[in-house]
């Protein structure tokens, strides 16, 4: 199973850029780029602050995909 | 190919680990057959590495600063980088020590050949002196800095 995520959708839906997002949550524009790009893959901690800041359940911005 | 701030200064590491051995290593190396205190100009040149170092590292991170005025965030993935990249540089210091303590432990050894063979020659070939030792460690330093820090900008490129 590979850990994906819907986090570009769901910024660009809330019209956030990579860099505010990150500002926002505390992290680099860089760490949002792996994250949306699936090379990174964030602690809960984050998760759970990018879902927040989000306003979305970390279930539907993070979910489980066969392989 | 752009680069972030925190890529540069892992580059600008990389280039004085470079720059360091290439300018300072032959002379420890053309007096390694020496003592310490045979070394002509030891003082100086420890003093003249000193110097050079604050002033590279001053210029350059100066430049750095002025280039990218922003502060960049340090976060989970750098602290994961840095981890994994440490980890590597801290094995390869493990299995250089221990390639080290072999190296020094067969020159030792090899004093017997003297008493065997009495050759003096071969005797004195395998002498080691601490400028020697002095030399190995700082080539080891130089060699694992340039792999962390290559497979620290490698991460910074691929994670």
């Amino acid at each position: 199973m590979i850990l994906k995520n819907n986090l570009k959708e769901v910024r660009q839906k809330k019209g956030l850029t990579q860099e505010e997002l990150g500002a926002n949550v505390g992290v680099s524009r860089q760490t949002i780029i792996s994250i949306e790009r699936y090379r990174y893959k964030p602690t809960l901690e984050l998760a759970m602050k990018l879902a927040e800041n989000l306003n979305i359940k970390i279930e539907k911005l993070f979910y489980f995909e066969q392989e | 190919m752009l680069l972030s701030k925190k890529e540069i200064s892992i580059l600008i590491e990389i280039v004085y680990s470079i720059v360091f051995a290439l300018i300072f290593l032959p002379y420890f190396y053309e007096n390694q057959e020496k003592t310490l205190i045979l070394m002509d100009g030891l003082v100086e040149k420890i003093i003249q590495i000193i110097i050079c170092t604050v002033i590279y590292f001053a210029i350059a991170y100066s430049i750095l600063e002025v280039a990218f005025k922003k502060k960049e965030t340090r976060d989970e993935r750098d602290d994961m980088i840095n981890s994994k990249s440490y980890k590597l540089g801290y094995l390869l210091y493990e299995f250089s020590l221990f390639i080290f303590i072999g190296y020094v432990c067969s020159k030792f050894q090899n004093k017997e050949l003297f008493n065997l063979t009495g050759n003096l020659e071969l005797y004195n070939s395998f002498q080691l002196t601490d400028a020697g030792i002095v030399f190995i460690v700082l080539v080891l330093l130089a060699f694992i800095s340039v792999i962390k820090s290559l497979y620290q900008f490698y991460l910074y490129r691929t994670v």
